[in-house]
């Protein structure tokens, strides 16, 4: 009767020790940038342009055709359905809180989740498996300052940037949606702008780097916690996944109830 | 560092020693090995010396300091004055060959990219891995993945350099010219570097190039005449 209380509790419990371990693991690797030495900032630097590279550009066509299918669909429903109503303007409220506020971040950082989270979890828990993390400390290397800061930095940039695409993109596919069925363009602007407000500017920086740290820090943090097995790498990076794209969605519930 | 002892291990608590802890010098100019069976835990003394594993009990000084008592970035720092090679070769997966040489050089030296360039290239020939230096160490055999850790190793011209299970894999005349690398030349006052292997296997070839050779068995710590 007792068991199944017990067992969530247990659960409840070890989900808070691992947010508080996943804390600690993101503080340590943002305060390890003081005493980076310099000539290591230029290869972290370097490091960081590679990972913008491969999480961000290699992700452009995939967040455009998505960002351009979702919007085109939203879009001409919405003209469709609301013009009956006679209630267009409600379009461009639609746009800004449903697809630039809220789909464009989630979407983009469950693109970034599947395609550089999980190479970020597999990638350093061969690291640690291979004994390149041992390697790297008895040379003087900061493991936090070669491995995670720049894959969390190249994750915070990338995930906005993408983010301010997948905007921008459904912003046009909507233009273009809209005016398919049967919709000016001037006034499809001028609801759309109008409906824009600073704070939805600011709640999409603020997902930018919410959404950028985690998917910087929940892979980094599995794929380092792996042991010495290699059949370890495997579960950390579906570990890693998962819990990126739950955390996304927590942190996504968390911006509705703050905003 | 010179008149320092490079490494001293006092009353460091091992698995495979009877009243569980031993005292240990690595005396500089000299190569020093210490060999066991890895349930010994002889394995673990290279990173007890860099304060990587912190043991039981005791503690090890390198060059007089207690590297696992300092602060982390202070310890790091420290680490790059010693020529570390874990077992396995550590090499990072993603890096080519050359990338792994450049490594320790691009991120704790103040040399220009010309200079690191000009090193790594010296250091790569010296080892005889120029002509492979652009692969990967999945895609390099064994004995090139050994020379390219330590070629690695030696970047910064380390006073001491600790090589674990360093020879095992190795033909003996592989590991006779690497350790020849690895002590720098000798000269009268002995080599160049001080030198500590650990692991479960020396080849026969190597051994009077030691002067100083432990064993663990038995339960005791003792000095091969």
């Amino acid at each position: 009767m007792i068991a199944p209380i017990v067992g969530l509790g247990n659960g409840a419990v070890r989900a808070v020790a691992q947010l508080g371990a996943m804390a600690r693991f993101l503080f340590g690797a943002l305060s390890s940038y003081r005493w980076l030495p310099k000539p290591g900032r230029r290869v972290t630097f370097r490091i960081l342009i590679k990972q913008v590279w491969f999480t961000a550009l290699q992700a452009i066509p995939v967040v455009i055709i998505l960002a351009a299918i979702l919007s085109f669909l939203l879009i001409s429903r919405a003209v469709q359905e609301l013009g009956r109503l006679g209630a267009t303007e409600l379009i461009g409220r639609l746009m800004v809180i449903a697809i630039v506020g809220e789909l464009g971040p989630l979407i983009t950082a469950l693109i970034v989740t599947g395609r550089s989270g999980t190479a970020i979890s597999a990638e350093l828990a061969t690291n640690k498996v291979m004994g390149e993390i041992s390697a790297l400390e008895g040379m003087g290397i900061e493991p936090a300052q070669y491995l995670v800061l720049p894959r969390l930095g190249g994750a915070v940039i990338s995930v906005f940037g993408l983010i301010i695409v997948f905007d921008l993109v459904s912003i046009v596919s909507g233009l273009v949606a809209a005016s398919l069925n049967g919709m000016a363009t001037a006034r499809y602007f001028e609801i759309v702008m109008a409906s824009l407000t600073f704070r939805d500017a600011w709640l999409t920086v603020a997902k930018g780097i919410v959404f950028g740290m985690i998917v910087g820090t929940v892979p980094s943090f599995h794929g380092l916690a792996v042991g010495h097995a290699a059949t370890e790498v495997p579960v950390a990076a579906s570990r890693g996944v998962v819990v990126s794209i739950l955390a996304i969605f927590l942190a996504s519930g968390l911006f509705v109830l703050v905003s | 560092m010179t008149g320092v002892v490079p490494v001293r291990f006092e009353g460091v608590y091992l698995a495979g020693i009877n009243d569980g802890t031993f005292d240990l010098e690595v005396p500089a100019r000299s190569a020093t090995s210490v060999i066991g069976k890895a349930t010994t835990g002889v394995d673990t003394l290279g990173a007890i010396a860099l304060g990587l594993t912190t043991p039981k009990r005791g503690r090890a000084l390198v060059f007089g300091a207690v590297i696992s008592e300092m602060p982390r970035h202070e310890a790091l720092a420290y680490r790059r004055k010693v020529g570390y090679l874990p077992a396995g070769d550590g090499l990072l997966q993603n890096l080519t060959l050359r990338d792994n040489v450049a490594l320790p050089l691009r991120y704790g030296s103040e040399f220009s990219e010309h200079e690191t360039d000009s090193r790594v290239a010296l250091m790569l020939s010296l080892f005889g891995v120029e002509d492979v230096a652009e692969l990967r160490p999945a895609t390099a055999t064994e004995e090139q993945r050994r020379r390219t850790a330590l070629a690695r190793a030696l970047a910064f011209d380390p006073e001491l350099v600790i090589l674990e299970q360093f020879f095992d894999g190795l033909t003996p005349r592989a590991a006779a010219v690497l350790m020849d690398l690895a002590l720098g030349g000798v000269s009268a006052e002995g080599s160049r570097r001080a030198l500590l292997i650990t692991g479960q296997y020396l080849p026969d070839r190597l051994k009077p190039r030691i002067e100083h050779t432990f064993r663990i068995a038995g339960g005791a710590l003792s000095h091969d005449d």
